[in-house]
């Protein structure tokens, strides 16, 4: 009878594991399921009730970030352009600059939902962009939480 | 009548809506479906006076439950049983979190069968055994006391921000089946909170009390081909005129828009598609159809099978050495399984069938 001992030693034992059992070709291909998309998508942010508003509200992102880093740039895009009053040539970005107190808390996609933060921009676009666009809706208050 | 494969129910009346035997099965075993963790205290964070030899918790965790939620139980142990008293009222259980013992952070909005399957996979591709293979292994964390890398665990350690994510995921999955999230928001407040509230007390019927009235049946009406696929006309609405024949299965698995699934590769990355319950031929989409699709370099075409002679009627397909395979709820998956089936009974508690890919040795 043929036992290959290799494949049916017992646990428990410190014997190292070889690497090379494992395919190259399937490491390869992981390799190359790894390398970040490059490409960009168009991300269009929309305020809900009271929450300030972005006067530039459709931004190109890459689409391997993830959404925390879209709630990010939110972030700084509404709290911290408009917050700095010694930049005299950067065009007022909201409608009314006392509201950017509110900084938004929630996101949501399509008025519908709040994404993971580490779901990626590029899954998100897949599966529920519209138009073209990926609509993140922005908040001051949870609106659909 | 039509044929049944192994993974559906005996027929039934179409207008009996109860679960059949095999969807309550698989949705039984799903959510009794457990993990071994072995929990250790990082030595070099142990308060003063604390018993160094007991510092390590073990326990069988549900797949379908979250780590705040086992929190009060590890907390319990180790103030009675590991921690003085001084330690145990300067602990604060805010500032705890999790990483596996290679390094990889544990995030809270993960259902411990994900962590449990995702790092199984890892252990596919570095050396030494695998956890594939040595399942009675528990997954050994390292539970830190102090400075929790906030900015990367993204959520905070608390059980009421892990149900805002979970409420968020079941959405979500009902926003891909349906194109709207109608059913989730048409719960009532005590049913929502009902969900979440069985998967604290690890109770099937409260749970699928409610998650029965969001999650797609799997009661007959399965289109057959010939015939128009219902939703394979168009991703973003089923013209009404394709309802004709039989009575629609409004909440049938197989005439959802797409199914809810995201493919887990070792390392990395994260895929996220439509997946069509049908194919463009009215063929369900299987798991073999959806893993060629989005890993073909692991997931090449299977040769098709010689024609048959007089020496071999039934010839089979060519054997050629398979670099990888697919489980599901840690169970290794049939690569014919229905990907619309898997979304009725084999997804997880947040509605998402999670499908993490091994590498297999040689």
């Amino acid at each position: 009878m043929d036992v290959d001992t290799d494949v049916t030693s017992g646990g428990g034992t410190a014997r190292p594991w070889p690497i090379v059992d494992i395919n190259p070709e399937a490491l390869a291909a992981l390799e190359s399921y790894k390398k970040r998309d490059p490409s960009k998508v168009v991300v269009r942010f929309k305020a809900v009730g009271n929450a300030p508003i972005m006067k530039q509200n459709f931004y190109k992102i890459t689409a391997s970030n993830r959404f925390q880093a879209v709630i990010q740039f939110l972030r700084k895009e509404l709290g911290w352009k408009a917050g700095d009053p010694l930049v005299p040539h950067t065009p007022p970005r909201f409608a009314s600059p006392q509201l950017v107190l509110n900084k938004p808390q929630f996101t949501y996609i399509n008025l519908a939902f709040s994404p993971a933060p580490d779901d990626t921009v590029s899954n998100l676009f897949k599966s529920f962009c519209t138009d073209g666009h990926l609509i993140v809706n922005y908040s001051t208050t949870a609106a659909w939480g | 009548m039509s044929q049944y494969g192994t993974t559906r129910g005996p027929p039934q009346a179409a207008k009996d809506r109860t679960t059949d035997y095999h969807t309550a099965l698989f949705r039984r075993l799903s959510w009794e479906g457990t993990v071994p963790l072995e929990i250790r205290v990082d030595p070099n964070e142990l308060p003063a006076n604390s018993d160094r030899g007991l510092a390590c918790y073990f326990v069988q965790a549900p797949r379908v439950s979250y780590l705040p939620l086992l929190m009060p139980e590890i907390r319990r142990f180790l103030m009675d049983v590991v921690f003085d008293e001084a330690a145990s009222k300067s602990l604060k259980e805010e500032d705890w979190w999790f990483e596996i013992d290679d390094g990889t952070l544990l995030k809270w909005h993960w259902p411990i069968g994900l962590i449990y399957d995702n790092h199984t996979i890892l252990t596919t591709i570095r050396p030494g055994p695998s956890l594939a293979t040595t399942s009675t292994t528990p997954l050994r964390l390292i539970l830190h006391l102090a400075s929790p890398p906030t900015d990367k665990l993204l959520l905070a350690a608390n059980a009421e921000a892990c149900k805002q994510a979970f409420m968020g995921q079941l959405k979500e999955a009902d926003f891909i089946r349906w194109g709207n999230t109608k059913r989730m928001t048409g719960l009532r407040k005590a049913d929502q909170d009902g969900l979440w509230e069985g998967i604290k007390e690890h109770n099937f019927e409260e749970y699928w009390r409610v998650a029965s009235k969001v999650t797609p049946t799997t009661t007959a009406n399965r289109p057959q081909s010939p015939g128009p696929p219902p939703s394979s006309v168009s991703m973003h609405g089923r013209p009404p005129s394709a309802d004709t024949s039989a009575p629609p299965e409004r909440d049938g698995a197989y005439n959802v828009r797409s199914v809810p699934v995201r493919l887990y590769l070792p390392d990395g990355p994260v895929i996220q598609d439509l997946v069509p319950p049908l194919l463009e031929d009215g063929s369900p989409h299987t798991l073999a159809h959806f893993l060629n699709t989005h890993a073909p370099l692991l997931f090449p075409p299977q040769p098709p099978a010689p024609p048959p002679s007089r020496t071999n009627p039934n010839p089979r397909p060519p054997s050629h050495q398979e670099l990888a395979y697919p489980l599901v709820q840690g169970i290794l998956a049939p690569l014919d399984s229905e990907m619309a089936w898997l979304g009725a009974c084999l997804a997880g508690a947040d509605g998402w069938v999670n499908v993490c890919v091994g590498i297999s040795r040689k």
